[in-house]
């Protein structure tokens, strides 16, 4: 920071630096770039195939559920909560558009919404006792997370397959030759970015985040937003199960999204987006989720037990936070 | 043991270019209450940290018990046989009695800690003390006074010599403070040496045998007790021999306390001679801890809250924002009855309020400046549910350069700025030309701030109070603070307000006398209802 210059900054606009972060400055606020850069080259080299435009096109429809719900997750990680209840929310919002579809053969769009409104129920009971009641939200959505699987379980006992070629519309067309889920994510990606940098209630998210008391005594409403991320992250998990529901066009109540919810959150905190709440950038988040993404697919092309995959992925987290503790110590 | 117990010798300490401590000596023999005085700011606390190891003093030395230290760490002042209470006790809520005064020293017996041990040896230092709990009370259920005797009684456990209690009264009540001078009594008749740091001129004369005082640093008076007046110590804390104008005071309207809405103009200083509508308005103000209170300030009016801490202003500045619920009493902004539940409603009428403890309450240290200063803007600048950057940024510059704001730099995240420039940040918050508040409460308005900062802050407040007309209210432990800034001043003292201050009667040794006559709680509400 000392080396930065003093002149006069009223040139500089305050642009959102949220949405692309340009340069070399990027970089060095998101040592993942190059890590992530390393890996591919390394992939790359050893399989030979990694580029192939088949795989990346598999990377990106995986790493798409996970972006949609990493994004609003990580939003409600910088206001100062958590949300580990999306593993399960996930499989209700299959769940439950699976019904509509397959069972109630209504059409794509109701089964949609059905999933979309069960996500908003689990997300508002999780913001109402968080936010409202003042209840830990890791007690709250860790007895969710578990609470909601076994409703699933208890609503849906048996498997819920063909769903009809309506529904398959979401997981498998294409939108301009890009895949919808891709599409849905990079929606989402962009509305997460754009709502951090550009509304007023985004700033706000960080300020709730940094400093509670702070943020209440300066009259912002310190409830109704992380309430609010509550619900769409809900929203969110409901829409990636109901994504994955018509990509496998069969969901079960007892393994759909099982981990899940510990996966995104170790993309979100890969991104950079501390866990203490008060700061993050969705650009980190997306680095975060592709990176897990790239990862698994490699290791999976090179035929690495799943075991080894876990460890990677699990190694992965802690060396991320070593780098991000030690690594301005060493740089300065 | 020809030794003093304490001997420090040319102790100095500077933060950053401020001498907060300059060639201090402080002998404490065995035995002895020694008084430690000084309005704040005067380096009662740096010493007091010196010698409990949080600071290492850049000269001088720390003699315990005839051995000599350059420096102390936190562990080899314990060592030593110094043992600090500190205002904000180090006790640990969820503990026992026993454990706690056996925190760190636990006695072990098989690998594990023998408890009944521990109880019966802390059952007869609380006797030493003559602490009503048990050894098995939970330290968090106990009432403060009682605690503050377990962490005396942890003290003595660990056979200390020297003991420093920093204000111990202050969060005490009457008949808790009494028995604490029980104890102080006791403690040297047991051999220790107390250092003993007050505000209150009238526990010196009942307990100490020796005194001193600082002053910007330095040691500006040493005697015994009995070998000064009160007037004395009051004249050489402040630092200039003026007289007391005790007598002074007796033009009526400044002992009154009807300073409600209509008699605020009346009241309004002789220097400015301004007749002043009533801005802010409060009417037998009641809340836990303080009131019934009448405060009026007029349009353009800059009035002090002074007190001791403990009195109640940052109380009575909670609820006039809304931050605590009042249980009784209006608030009014100008005609308009407000009387605020929330934060979010005094803000609405126009009320805001600066905190004094900035990094809890104030600051929001990785986001950047002008995130900091803009918080509450934004929105009202947005357009369409969209931020306006160019506004932001305009609205930003123009409060950086009224406030001098330095760095300048908008995006520099507030943890980097001076603590003064913090304070401008807080403070730019309400002042800017987009959010712009009709009553501003400050408490405690330059705490943490240098001296070049903080004559910049008043330099602020009073323009806006002058410009724009913006009624300011604020609470402040500095009398320094309250004659640069206040036009007029009130006195608190035990929740209540007990006498008033105006123009050219506004000096420090008027506000040092004021509370420290008010040392009674008895005689300050008889003086109030007068």
């Amino acid at each position: 920071m000392t080396t930065a210059t003093t002149a006069p900054t009223n040139r500089l606009t305050p642009g959102p630096r949220a949405l692309a972060g340009g340069g070399l400055n990027s970089v060095r606020r998101n040592p993942l770039l190059v890590v992530l850069a390393l890996m591919v080259l390394v992939f790359q080299l050893t399989t030979g195939s990694f580029l192939d435009p088949g795989n990346l096109r598999g990377i990106a429809i995986d790493a798409a559920t996970l972006a949609i719900v990493a994004v609003p997750l990580a939003l409600l990680v910088i206001s100062g909560y958590l949300d580990l209840s999306v593993g399960s929310t996930l499989a209700v919002g299959g769940l439950v558009a699976g019904w509509f579809a397959g069972q109630q053969h209504q059409s794509p769009v109701v089964a949609v919404l059905g999933a979309l409104a069960a996500g908003a129920a689990v997300g508002a009971v999780n913001g109402i006792l968080c936010c409202y009641l003042g209840l830990s939200a890791f007690i709250v959505t860790l007895g969710m997370l578990t609470a909601v699987r076994g409703l699933a379980q208890q609503l849906f006992p048996l498997p819920l397959s063909s769903f009809g070629s309506g529904f398959a519309w979401l997981g498998g067309s294409r939108i301009a030759g890009i895949d919808a889920p891709v599409v849905i994510a990079v929606l989402v990606l962009v509305a997460g970015a754009l709502f951090l940098a550009l509304t007023p209630a985004g700033r706000h998210v960080f300020a709730i985040g940094v400093n509670r008391e702070a943020a209440y005594l300066s009259g912002i409403n310190i409830r109704r937003t992380p309430f609010a991320l509550f619900v769409v992250t809900g929203v969110a998990a409901a829409l990636a199960g109901a994504i994955k529901a018509s990509v496998l066009d069969s969901v079960v109540a007892g393994t759909s999204g099982a981990g899940f919810e510990l996966t995104v959150l170790t993309a979100v905190l890969l991104g950079g987006v501390a866990l203490t709440g008060g700061s993050g950038s969705v650009f980190g988040v997306l680095l975060g989720v592709l990176f897990l993404g790239c990862l698994q697919n490699g290791l999976t092309l090179l035929s690495v037990p799943t075991f080894w995959q876990q460890m990677a992925q699990g190694t992965a987290l802690v060396a991320g936070a070593a780098l991000a503790y030690f690594g301005p110590r060493l740089t300065r | 043991m020809t030794d003093p117990n304490l001997r420090i010798r040319g102790l100095s300490k500077s933060f950053g270019g401020v001498r907060a401590l300059d060639g201090v000596d402080l002998t404490v023999p065995a035995g002895q209450v020694h008084a430690l005085l000084g309005h704040n700011g005067a380096g009662k606390s740096t010493l007091i940290k010196c010698l409990g190891g949080a600071f290492p003093p850049d000269a001088g030395t720390i003699e315990v018990g005839g051995i000599s230290h350059a420096r102390l760490s936190p562990r080899e002042s314990i060592a030593a046989g110094v043992a600090i209470i500190f205002q904000s006790l180090s006790v640990v809520d969820s503990l026992t009695v026993a454990e706690n005064i056996f925190l760190g020293q636990e006695w072990t017996r098989y690998g594990t800690v023998h408890r009944r041990a521990q109880e019966e040896v802390a059952a007869g230092l609380l006797e030493r003390v003559a602490a009503s709990c048990s050894p098995r009370d939970r330290v968090g259920e106990l009432p403060m006074g009682q605690r503050q005797l377990v962490e005396i009684a942890k003290a003595l456990s660990r056979s200390a010599s020297v003991l420093v209690l920093d204000e111990p009264t202050a969060a005490l009540s009457g008949a808790e403070s009494g028995a604490l001078a029980e104890r102080v009594e006791d403690l040297r008749t047991q051999g220790l040496a107390i250092v003993y740091v007050t505000h209150l001129l009238a526990e010196v004369e009942r307990l100490a045998d020796a005194v001193t005082v600082l002053r910007d640093g330095r040691v500006a008076h040493h005697s015994t007790v009995s070998g000064c007046t009160r007037s004395e110590l009051v004249d050489v804390i402040v630092g200039r021999p003026e007289p007391v104008p005790n007598g002074s005071a007796e033009d009526g309207t400044a002992d009154s306390l009807g300073t409600t809405g209509g008699t605020v103009a009346g009241t309004a200083i002789g220097a400015t001679a301004v007749s002043r509508a009533p801005r802010l308005t409060a009417d037998g103000l009641r809340g836990p801890g303080f009131g019934p209170v009448e405060i009026g300030v007029g349009e353009g009016e800059i009035v002090g809250l002074y007190g001791l801490i403990g009195s109640g202003r940052t109380r009575i500045l909670e609820t006039l924002f809304g931050g605590r619920r009042a249980s009784g009493g209006t608030v009014r902004v100008g005609e308009r009855v407000v009387t605020p539940a929330r934060p979010a409603d005094a803000l609405a009428a126009g009320i805001a309020l600066v905190p004094a403890d900035r990094r809890r309450q104030g600051l929001f240290p990785v986001l950047s400046a002008q995130d900091n200063a803009l918080l509450p803007t934004i929105r009202p600048l947005a357009r369409y549910g969209l931020r306006a950057l160019g506004a932001e940024r305009r609205v930003f510059d123009a409060m950086s350069q009224a406030v001098g704001l330095s760095p300048a730099r908008p995006r520099l995240p507030a943890a980097a700025f001076s603590g003064g420039n913090q304070q401008k940040l807080v403070l730019g918050r309400w002042i800017n030309e987009a959010r712009s508040v009709d009553v501003l409460l400050l408490d405690e308005p330059t705490q943490g701030v240098d001296v070049g900062a903080r004559q910049e802050i008043y330099q602020v407040v009073s323009a806006l109070a002058e410009q724009r007309g913006t009624a300011v209210l604020f609470a402040s432990s500095d009398p320094e603070e309250v004659v640069a800034l206040a036009h007029r001043c009130l006195i608190v003292s035990a929740g209540r307000v007990v006498g008033e201050l105006n123009g050219a009667e506004l000096t420090e040794a008027a506000l040092l006398s004021a509370v420290h006559d008010a040392d009674d709680p008895a005689s300050t509400t008889s003086e109030g209802a007068a």
